[in-house]
């Protein structure tokens, strides 16, 4: 049995669905640092995504364009980033309670506005078709390459996107005044408002920034992924995508590393599912990806705290 | 007098936030009605009165304008799992722990439960306590995990809550499905409880108001005695304001952080228990039952305080019976309930929320102190 | 003279504000400064100084009053408006993102970019610009958070210049500075009025005043005491005038009976996280029945030896124990156990729970005690009846002990404080700065319990910066200066201010055996 699934998991086929399966954590994930380095903890990703899946979806199945209906799910993330800023900013409501706010209206909400515009319950089954769809992209260089080919190419263009965000985040934190603000309202936000820098602008940015990657890993799930919009689709992910920003110490590329660890995970998961040995353990493994995360979480910890001790240590010799 | 000004500036915020939330909830029920219905503007509105009429009054009064005792009936059964959740949440808030694994307790809670009182043969009356206890106990111990990782690691017990959620829920999945299944079903499903097991309705009527309700009333009544009149209780409220304080004034802040969230699973786990066992026969929840995240809410509503949580988990649930009700009579999908639980949240929680008003009673009432203090010198 | 110049560039009217939580820091304060002139705001800790100017830089704004810059009434909504009037200000607690480079917290909210992206470069010959046009040194390329606190304050200086403030705004610059670092400091700070700059400090030092200030306001109670020109008012006057008494406080005491040594502190070593080190073999005791005072210029180890003695934070060397007894390392509830009391230098963040009652922050440290409880449950009216005698006693003003701590005036919440560690029969009491930003009602209340207490056999260490109150309560005294004890003086009353400065200020340094002393080995 571990060797059929050793053959099965050192397969091409494997490591192309690990990258499938990291896209829309890593976009999330962003999010997450970017809120983060604003100093905002953005618990509104689950909702976001959800909301944003919806009528990103919907969007393109009504004009029939992918594009416009990303742009929409984009935009739909932006405002509800915004939305959750205004609360959080304006009116004092704790961030942890916004997003929650978010997210109910990501569980139950999309639900209603679902039937709202379509009359459907639940899912958007029968509206999906393959030109609403994300289409896949071949890589022109990578694609003439052999085991690369099968694993880095013909991806959809949204994976890509995914990927090249994480230089994108790097460049917006490190290199850009934009960054630069940032990173001062989140480590001091006095310091930032004493020099007229607007602590509360650039949060809204920020939060809204969040919003809009949330917003593409909404529609990466429900115009890829999933072909289609279901109300139990994000199922955690944006939840997973807030540890994977502490894992990755709230660094873009650490991020992206830990959101490849819970991308291995699933992956393995949707493996194992597939095993006729392990059919029985289907539901024992579809955990494995929020236990991992747990896991993961612990480990960092534990490594962090140590450092504080060793450091102590070595003060005292 | 000043405190008498400040009561009734919370009320009038209070009234304001369900308002707007009622408000922002009928324009979408409006909305439904004109891009689903296809209706005429004036059916839209009138329908929309009619979706409102279910909505606010359904649970209480019948279309024929009798008492619909059923329907609050109904309501007070409804209220029994999210009072239990809603002082888990009120315990935890309080110590400041934003543990959100009061969802995973509830369904860890009523499959416990369900376990026992499947396999496990006791006298009537017993049964149910014992299923209820272990449960209690099993929860308990979940939230030991994410509270210990809190306070010796230093890990977010939030988001290590946030993946339990989905860790118990498969986990429970995967033993309904393979160890526990009844297979002679349809769908998935244990085997039924014993009737020992069963907590029997207060009136026998079908209304599922089961004895669990007074249950849940005393539970009311105890946490509130834990949190105001006990030196733990106490300890949880102040490491809740100000945990360098607790620290320094020498209270276990590590001990009574695990011991909050530990409680909080407890009670969670005890409110899945008595559903399980005073609604269904049988265990068939196959995802999470959403009532954590309720308890959330009315722990924001009551302000953390265990004697308002009756009161505000009476509103969620006459809400969540009037939005059902709307759902069957007006074809407005039920999950209304969510988008207006969502405003009212926002609104209740935000301490800047009229707060312009509050700031002038603040600077008057201000004014009159140092007037009072200025003639105290002179006299 | 009266400067011939009456062209005010900042007049603030009538100011009153009133904090959201009620306490009302200015009241009717006038306030006004000419072009080209160094004018004080004086006052003591809690005058309203810091409120005053943070209204003045935007960052918050009047309940009543107006603001006017060259003659124009102005709504300086925040701290934008503020620079863009040309006001800049220098923090006390310095403005600096210390991940970023000294030339990136110079040019944020400002950066200088090339097409999206930020021109570093750019940034760094800006800094070095002005930092050769107006004398002030700072390694552009370096990161805040590894440079030295005279630097850092450079940087917050050249920030507001290259921001094009004309006024400058310093809120206690030299707290945080060595000597020669305020010398460079006053010379910059003359250099720039030569410029025709204008500059507003802030201090309660007043050496420094006299030395430095062509005008002063100051401010007591959050209400104006008057202006005055510099040259003309004398150090008396002005203390007079900051303090509101004639005669410095004389608190009534016995001689002390000191007997056997209860607090012993033996080579307490710390060295901070920006590797300074804090706390340098210190070694001292204090017996029943003393006051043993420490005084020093803040920031000299003196937070770090009292966070030490409570377990608040860790020491690397050293011992301490109390009665024989370990107390490194020991939880603050066996500590407290062994008849140790503190009250905390930050009373808000340590000292109460604010949005709890008075009753809940006065039981605190006692709550699991037997007499509070009926098994399970709290004995409320032994409770109630507890709260009640402490606020009678230690006269807290107030309704009832049900009401919000928070909502207490600066001087009734130190009262709460007191109540509780007072009452609990202590054998050592850790005042660390019991009087900051209080009145004077509740100061001399305080003081008068500390010497009471001692004199009824505890043991007290006081920490205090305020010079009057240290010499005037203690027995003896230690001076902290650079994480090390400048000088012992086993008999306070033969002191007098000037010498104190000196070892203070790390002028003189005491013998080895002189300061040993203090650990009464025999």
């Amino acid at each position: 049995m571990f060797g059929q699934l050793m053959s099965m998991i050192l397969t091409e086929d494997f490591l192309f669905s690990i990258i499938r399966i990291t896209a829309p954590i890593l976009f999330a994930a962003l999010g997450a640092v970017v809120a983060e380095k604003a100093g905002v903890t953005n618990i509104g990703l689950e909702g976001t995504m959800m909301i944003s899946a919806l009528l990103g979806m919907l969007t393109s199945y009504w004009t029939q364009s992918w594009v416009l209906g990303v742009l929409v799910a984009i935009l739909v993330g932006v405002l509800l980033g915004l939305m959750m800023g205004f609360f959080y900013l304006k009116l004092k409501t704790d961030i942890i309670l916004a997003g929650i706010a978010v997210n109910m209206l990501g569980s139950g909400g999309t639900i209603f506005l679902l039937y709202m515009f379509t009359g459907m319950r639940g899912n958007t089954g029968s509206l999906s078709s393959a030109n609403i769809l994300i289409p896949t992209l071949d890589i022109p260089l990578i694609k003439n390459i052999p085991v690369l080919r099968s694993i880095l190419s013909g991806h959809s263009v949204l994976t890509y996107v995914a990927f090249l965000c994480v230089v994108l985040v790097w460049m917006l934190l490190y290199r850009t005044s934009l960054g630069l603000n940032i990173r001062a309202v989140g480590e001091n936000p006095n310091a930032a408002s004493s020099v007229g820098v607007s602590v509360n602008k650039i949060r809204y940015i920020a939060i809204g920034i969040s919003g809009a990657l949330a917003g593409m890993g909404g529609a990466f799930m429900s115009m890829y992924y999933s072909q289609g919009w279901n109300s139990g689709m994000v199922a955690g992910r944006g939840f997973i995508a807030l540890a994977a920003q502490a894992m990755g110490r709230g660094e873009p590329v650490g991020a992206m590393l830990s959101s490849l660890l819970f991308g291995l995970a699933q992956a393995l998961k949707n493996k194992v599912t597939g095993l006729t040995g392990l059919a029985s353990y289907n539901y024992l493994v579809a955990g494995i990806p929020y236990l991992v995360t747990i896991i993961g979480l612990v480990i960092y910890a534990a490594s962090t705290l140590r450092k504080v001790k060793r450091r102590k240590a070595i003060d005292k010799e | 007098m000043k405190d008498k000004r400040m009561t009734m500036f919370n009320f009038v915020r209070g009234a304001a936030a369900i308002l707007i939330s009622l408000a922002v909830g009928t324009v979408f029920i409006f909305l439904t009605f004109a891009l689903v219905g296809g209706k005429s503007f004036g059916d839209c509105f009138k329908s929309t009165g009619e979706a409102l009429r279910y909505m606010l009054v359904g649970p209480l009064v019948k279309k024929s304008g009798s008492f619909n005792s059923m329907g609050m009936l109904q309501v007070l059964a409804a209220m029994i799992p999210i009072t239990f959740t809603g002082l888990a949440t009120c315990v935890m808030f309080s110590a400041n722990q934003f543990n959100l694994a009061g969802e995973g307790s509830v369904m860890a809670g009523g499959f416990v439960a369900a376990l026992v009182a499947i396999y496990l043969p006791m006298a009537s009356g017993l049964h149910a306590v014992v299923c209820v206890l272990i449960a209690a106990i099993v929860c308990g111990l979940i939230m030991y995990i994410p509270a210990i990782l809190k306070v010796k690691l230093g890990a977010s017990e939030m988001v290590t809550s946030l993946m339990m959620n989905y860790v118990i829920m498969y986990v429970v999945l995967h033993f309904l499905n393979s160890a526990f299944a009844d297979r002679s079903k349809g769908s998935t499903q244990t085997f039924p409880f014993l009737e020992t097991a069963k907590i029997a309705e207060i009136i026998p009527n079908g209304s599922k108001l089961s004895w669990g309700f007074v249950v849940a009333m005393v539970f009311v009544v105890l946490t509130g005695l834990f949190m105001y009149r006990t030196r733990w209780g106490y300890s949880i409220r102040m490491i809740g304001i100000n945990q360098s304080f607790a620290k320094y004034s020498g209270m276990k802040v590590g001990g009574t952080i695990i011991l909050s969230q530990v409680l909080g699973g407890a009670l969670s786990g005890m409110g899945g228990a008595i559903e399980m066992l005073g609604r269904f026969n049988t265990f068939l929840w196959k995802e999470l039952p959403g009532y954590g995240w309720t308890g959330v809410t009315i722990a924001i509503l009551a302000k953390n305080n265990p004697l308002m949580v009756p009161l505000a988990a009476f509103f969620l649930a006459y809400l969540n019976k009037g939005c059902s009700l709307m759902s069957t009579y007006c074809d407005v999908p039920s999950e209304m309930i969510d988008i207006i639980q969502a405003a009212i949240f926002l609104f209740f929680a935000a301490e800047q929320f009229l707060s312009g008003y509050r700031q002038k009673l603040v600077v008057k009432n201000t004014r009159a102190d140092l007037l009072k203090t200025a003639e105290g010198r002179k006299a | 003279m009266e400067n011939t110049n009456t062209n005010y560039v900042i007049q603030m009217k009538g100011i009153t504000k009133v904090y959201p939580n009620g306490i009302a820091a200015n009241q009717n304060v006038d306030f006004a400064v000419k072009e080209g002139e160094i004018h004080a705001l004086m006052g003591e800790n809690g005058a309203g100084k810091s409120t005053l100017m943070k209204m003045l830089f935007g960052l918050e704004q009047p309940t009543e009053g107006e603001i006017l810059v060259r003659g124009e009434k102005v709504h300086l909504s925040s701290p934008t408006v503020a620079i863009a009037h040309g006001i800049g200000m220098v923090h006390q607690h310095f403005m600096l993102v210390p991940s970023l480079t000294v030339a990136e917290n110079i040019v944020l909210g400002m950066a200088p970019t090339k097409g999206i992206f930020v021109d570093y470069k750019k940034a760094v010959e800006i800094t070095e610009t002005y930092a050769q046009k107006y004398n002030l040194h700072v390694d552009a390329n370096a990161k805040v958070m590894d440079i030295p606190v005279g630097m850092k304050q450079k940087v917050e200086i050249l920030k507001a210049l290259v921001r094009g403030a004309k006024i400058l705004i310093l809120d206690e610059p030299t707290a945080v500075l060595t000597t020669q670092e305020t010398t460079e400091l006053f010379r910059e700070l003359v250099h720039l009025k030569e410029q025709g700059y204008t500059i507003i400090f802030i201090s309660h030092k007043l050496k420094e005043i006299k030395e430095i200030t062509d005008r002063m306001t100051i401010l007591r109670g959050g209400r104006s005491m008057g202006v005055y020109n510099t040259a003309d008012t004398s150090e008396q006057d002005i203390s007079r005038l900051m303090v509101g008494r004639d005669v410095i406080l004389n608190v009534q005491k016995d001689q002390a009976q000191p007997t056997d040594i209860v607090l012993k502190v033996k080579d307490l070593e710390y060295t901070n996280e920006w590797n300074r080190k804090m706390l340098d073999k210190v070694s001292f005791a204090v017996r029943k029945g003393e006051i043993l005072g420490i005084a020093g210029v803040e920031g000299n180890g003196q937070s770090e030896l009292v966070q030490m003695l409570f377990n608040l934070n860790q020491p690397e060397g050293g011992t301490a124990e109390v009665n024989g007894k370990n107390i490194l390392g020991v939880d603050q509830n066996k500590i407290r156990a062994m008849g140790v009391s503190l009250i905390p230098e930050d009373r808000m963040t340590y000292g109460i729970a604010a949005t709890g009652t008075i009753e809940e922050n006065v039981i605190s440290d006692r709550s699991e005690k037997k007499q509070f409880n009926n098994g399970p449950l709290f004995n409320m009216k032994a409770l109630h009846a507890e709260s009640d005698r402490l606020v009678k006693e230690y006269q807290v003003l107030c309704k009832s002990a049900q009401q919000q701590v928070g909502m207490l005036s600066g001087g009734n919440i130190q009262k709460v404080v007191v109540a509780r560690e007072f009452s609990s029969d202590p054998v050592l009491i850790i005042a660390d700065q019991p009087t900051r930003g209080i009145d004077v009602g509740a100061t001399e209340f305080i003081r008068k319990k500390l010497v009471e207490l001692s004199r009824a056999g505890a043991a007290v260490l006081l920490v205090s910066a305020d010079l009057n109150e240290v010499i005037e309560l203690s027995d003896s005294l230690v001076v902290f200066y650079g994480g090390k004890i400048s000088a012992y003086f086993e008999d306070t009353s033969a002191i007098n201010d000037e010498i104190m400065g000196e070892y203070m200020l790390g002028l003189k340094h005491q013998s080895e055996e002189e300061i040993r002393r203090v650990c009464h080995e025999g």
